[in-house]
């Protein structure tokens, strides 16, 4: 079954072992699956049969951490190619990353490391974007990033970089919630100004998940999202309409009920924004 | 400008002793010691899972170490995290250098998880073996090289892995004893969706070793006669092909 990428809105979550026999069986009630996508780039065994199995039962969103965007000696062709004979075989929904890089020509931090907000910067990510969005034959998403620190040489705001970014490419955006408030914490900005900043007619998608509070705040993946996320989403929700909603869980994975509770309260509250969600 | 700036923060990231630019705060620092703490955490963490038995065997903190010393000596550069721990068993042979078992264990399980997302293939079976090679002439079958199924690997061992192994596959493990009398070759494949291996005799050892460097049949028999006499090596390779076929080891054969 094919979706509407342009229209898409549902509720969904990310494949993790640990709740893989819910999903193989279809048996887990959301309504699509987000995968890291560098997980299923490889030549063959199990996690492709696995994928292959899920997407049987849902749509699957493809979300990578190492196109590195940013980088100022431009994208891998093998990764590239890698990525979109995996978008062939199996067809997501969507293809997204990061605004980030995570490598030069010599090293891989497998990081998510913060670009300088400047026009050089800008000028590099959307001829990456480019390239990359033709090299796969679709309009990718690009996700802000959380960021524990910020540069001296920065030109212009995060949220003005990623709209001069989205108009001069077409790229669609995956609004991660739970990073802008990490990065309104880490670096004193208003959440809410930042959100009310973006290009929302591009934003396809939003992302939600647990950080790790203190003198800077960290982005874990590691709890439960907490009451200020949940009330920024709330808030973001009035403004964006329907977009598809996801819940990020890297670390200290509960069990799946206790993840599609929290799945739960997103669709009230997205309902109570006025979107009109599917019982 | 951007390229420079990109190179001097990776060598902020990679070297804990690395000097800040002028400028940049204390924030700045705190900033970038957790952009260190997440490299170094995230890259030990895909160690661990991809040498979970190694770590269990030695302890997490000394594996923590371990893979530390790695990644200084081999900082990544490809985009997947699945090859960070090529080579991860030499780095071990000098850290244990007193404990050979180490590195050894190592090894298996680099061969287990590189057999984990080897390509697909589907082995021939006998009936597919002897549609291949249906009319061979003699030539033909001197010259036969076999091709194995991706992720098939050799691992010699002077201790007894398969203990190690089986000991090891719980958390909670009593060492078991794992002396071995001879040195001994373990053979890494794919059966379906699963990595497995078992350990070879001689002769089996051999005869994989020839076919992975990509020697012609008659050569690997001839390895065998001189090995173990004109009949006996001969009958040897017979049962060996046998042998690989219904392991579902063979891919596909060609002259």
């Amino acid at each position: 079954m094919r979706q509407d990428a342009q229209t898409f809105s549902g509720f969904g979550l990310g494949l993790r072992r640990e709740h893989y026999a819910d999903f193989l069986a279809g048996a887990a009630p959301v309504d699509f699956v987000e995968v890291i996508s560098e997980n299923f780039m490889v030549d063959g065994g199990r996690p492709l049969a696995v994928l292959e199995q899920v997407r049987a039962h849902y749509p699957v969103i493809l979300h990578g951490v190492s196109m590195s965007i940013g980088s100022a000696d431009g994208l891998r062709q093998d990764y590239l190619a890698r990525l979109r004979a995996l978008a062939d075989r199996i067809e997501p929904l969507w293809v997204s990353d990061h605004l980030c890089w995570t490598r030069t020509s010599a090293h891989n931090s497998h990081d998510l490391l913060p670009l300088p907000y400047t026009q050089e910067a800008l000028n590099v990510v959307c001829d990456n974007i480019d390239r990359a969005q033709n090299a796969l034959g679709r309009t990718m998403l690009f996700e802000n990033p959380s960021s524990y620190l910020t540069f001296p040489e920065d030109e212009m705001a995060e949220w003005e970089f990623i709209a001069a970014m989205a108009r001069r490419t077409g790229c669609a955006l995956l609004l991660d919630v739970n990073n802008v408030y990490v990065s309104s914490r880490n670096h004193g900005f208003d959440a809410d100004a930042y959100i009310a900043a973006l290009p929302h007619d591009r934003v396809r998608q939003v992302h939600l998940a647990g950080h790790t509070p203190g003198e800077i705040v960290i982005d874990t993946h590691d709890r439960a999202v907490c009451d200020e996320v949940w009330a920024l989403y709330g808030r973001t929700m009035t403004v964006l309409g329907p977009v598809a909603t996801m819940i990020e869980r890297d670390g200290d994975i509960p069990p799946l009920p206790e993840l599609l509770a929290e799945l739960d309260l997103a669709r009230s509250l997205a309902g109570k924004a006025g979107v009109a969600v599917a019982a | 400008m951007l390229a420079s700036q990109q190179t001097a923060f990776m060598a902020r990231v990679l070297d804990e002793d690395a000097q800040l630019p002028a400028g940049w705060s204390a924030r700045h620092a705190a900033g970038l010691a957790v952009y260190r703490n997440n490299y170094r955490t995230a890259l030990v963490e895909a160690m661990r899972a991809t040498y979970e038995r190694t770590a269990r065997w030695v302890g997490e903190e000394a594996f923590a170490r371990a893979a530390a010393h790695h990644l200084i000596l081999h900082p990544p550069s490809g985009w997947t995290l699945d090859v960070i721990g090529d080579g991860f068993a030499a780095t071990l042979a000098d850290l244990f250098a007193h404990d050979p078992e180490v590195p050894e264990l190592a090894a298996l399980e680099w061969a287990m998880h590189c057999a984990f997302t080897a390509a697909d293939v589907v082995p021939l079976d006998g009936a597919g073996f002897a549609a291949a090679t249906a009319g061979f002439s003699d030539e033909h079958w001197q010259a036969m090289r076999i091709a194995l199924v991706p992720g098939t690997a050799l691992v010699p061992a002077r201790h007894n892995l398969v203990a190690l192994w089986q000991a090891l596959a719980s958390e909670t493990f009593e060492a078991p004893d794992y002396a071995l009398a001879e040195p001994t070759v373990l053979l890494v494949w794919r059966e379906g969706l699963d990595p497995v291996f078992r350990p070879l005799d001689a002769a089996d050892a051999i005869a994989l070793a020839a076919v992975l460097r990509g020697a012609s049949f008659g050569d690997l028999c001839a390895e065998l006669v001189e090995r173990f006499g004109e009949a006996a090596g001969i009958e040897r390779a017979g049962a060996l092909l046998g042998q690989w076929i219904g392991d579902g080891l063979v891919a596909g054969v060609s002259c």
